[in-house]
């Protein structure tokens, strides 16, 4: 079915939609959300991963190749935003992964959604934060982590799946 | 059957782990060590950020207009402003052409070429701005292509704001110097105290919860005041001498109280950035 549907042109095309957004929302508004020491960082691409796993369960009869396309989504990301790879390439196929052991115990619906969104931004945050200080790229505390930069950024996100949610779930079915 | 899968899991996990560290340690050292990026990832991101204007100029546009309505409504005392520091600004242009052709006129004559304070400005525009909460980076439309050098200084408005960190053909990253990366912010700097005299030193970080930038390890014994003008100094590279920082904002005791730390204002604010200037050194 995958292969006959739009979802097969689709899916890439706003998956990189996606990724180009997060850079140019946080360029434009870089005075709101980089107000230091806080940081809100925007994942849209993630949401639309997330998403495509919520939607996929919906009817049974699509198996999208989410896993795929987030492990390149986050090859480009490393390469062209952070410039070290080996970070989001994992971190992303990982939140598909993730998506979908949770999707196949929680029913997926709005609520349930933003609850295991939730869980995910809090993975690619975590993780990204583990990986930089590893890097030394940062040197920050886990509690200043938690307050600056978790707290923000979840805020920002959920507040994204909220108004998106329903407009994205339009396109997944417009494309299949 | 249960427990053979449980391994086979763990067994990839920690196959990953290893290989994404492998990874990054690879990455960031070729990205220390070496002026440009391996030719494939070159090659990639000049790619991608031909994509990502697509949807870069739209968005930036659109910014730009809703900006410029707001700003449409403070330009009348801005105007009022301005108009008394232009007439001081004639003065001191017209000041400042005289000295650089005496100075051009004097390098002659000693057949110097070029100096510490000679650099050709490559202006660029901000593409985009890396998604992450640990790296101020911003991608400009400028590379390698455009003479744009890896640890170029990079300034915007009126001051310095970070360094080319990687260089692609017609786009580079550049770091701010906000980053609190262990090489983002070593700017060689200098200051001239009212009195006169010249107090070198190293940038060494930057203070999150003021907005300002630190400078460490300072031994001299010259009274610096707030409100001196920090400079770079041209030493040791490729930035050339003369580039604004910012002003002394604060000077206190060292962590250690045998040197003097400083804290200095930046000249622009590093948070707004769309036009930027590359300072492609000519030597």
């Amino acid at each position: 079915m995958y292969r006959l549907s739009k979802l097969r042109f689709g899916l890439p095309v706003f998956l990189f939609l996606a990724l180009f957004l997060d850079g140019s929302i946080s360029q434009v508004f870089s005075v709101q959300m980089f107000r230091y020491p806080n940081a809100m960082v925007s994942h849209l691409v993630v949401l639309w991963l997330v998403c495509g796993v919520l939607f996929e369960a919906d009817d049974g009869t699509f198996d999208l190749p989410l896993g795929r396309w987030a492990a390149v989504a986050g090859a480009v990301f490393d390469l062209y935003y952070t410039g070290i790879f080996g970070v989001a390439v994992f971190i992303f196929p990982l939140v598909v992964y993730v998506t979908r052991r949770l999707a196949s115990w929680i029913r997926p619906n709005f609520l349930s959604g933003l609850l295991i969104y939730f869980i995910d931004i809090t993975v690619v945050e975590g993780l990204g934060y583990l990986a930089s200080r590893a890097m030394r790229l940062n040197s920050g505390a886990g509690s200043a982590f938690l307050v600056n930069t978790l707290g923000p950024t979840l805020a920002f996100n959920l507040a994204m799946f909220v108004i998106l949610y329903f407009p994205i779930r339009w396109v997944y079915n417009w494309l299949k | 059957m249960q427990k053979f899968s449980l391994n086979r899991r763990l067994v990839i996990i920690i196959v990953c782990v290893i290989v994404s560290f492998a990874l990054m340690t690879v990455s960031v050292t070729l990205r220390n060590k070496k002026s440009t990026p391996p030719l494939v990832q070159q090659f990639g991101n000049d790619i991608v950020g031909l994509v990502d204007r697509v949807v870069a100029i739209p968005t930036n546009g659109l910014s730009g207009s809703v900006s410029a309505v707001s700003e449409l409504l403070n330009t009348y005392q801005e105007n009022q402003q301005l108009k008394k520091q232009v007439s001081e600004l004639a003065q001191t242009k017209v000041r400042d052409q005289t000295l650089a052709k005496e100075n051009k006129q004097l390098k002659k004559e000693m057949k110097l070429n070029a100096s510490l304070t000679d650099y050709t400005a490559v202006s660029a525009a901000v593409i985009t701005r890396t998604p992450s909460s640990w790296q101020s980076q911003v991608i400009i439309n400028k590379g390698a292509a455009a003479g744009v050098k890896k640890n170029m200084p990079v300034m915007s408005g009126s001051g310095l704001i970070g360094r080319v960190a990687e260089v692609n053909k017609t786009n580079s990253k550049v770091e701010l110097i906000t980053d609190n990366n262990d090489s983002a912010n070593r700017f060689a700097v200098q200051i001239t105290t009212k009195s006169g005299k010249t107090v070198n030193g190293v940038l060494s970080g930057y203070k999150a919860t003021t907005g300002q930038i630190t400078m460490d390890n300072i031994t001299t014994k010259a009274k610096l005041a707030k409100g001196d003008k920090v400079v770079t100094s041209g030493l040791g590279g490729v930035t050339p001498k003369g580039l604004y920082v910012g002003t002394v904002a604060k000077a206190t005791g060292s962590d250690y109280g045998l040197a003097t730390k400083l804290y200095i204002n930046p000249a622009t604010d590093l948070s707004a950035l769309n036009i930027v200037t590359v300072a492609v050194s000519k030597q």
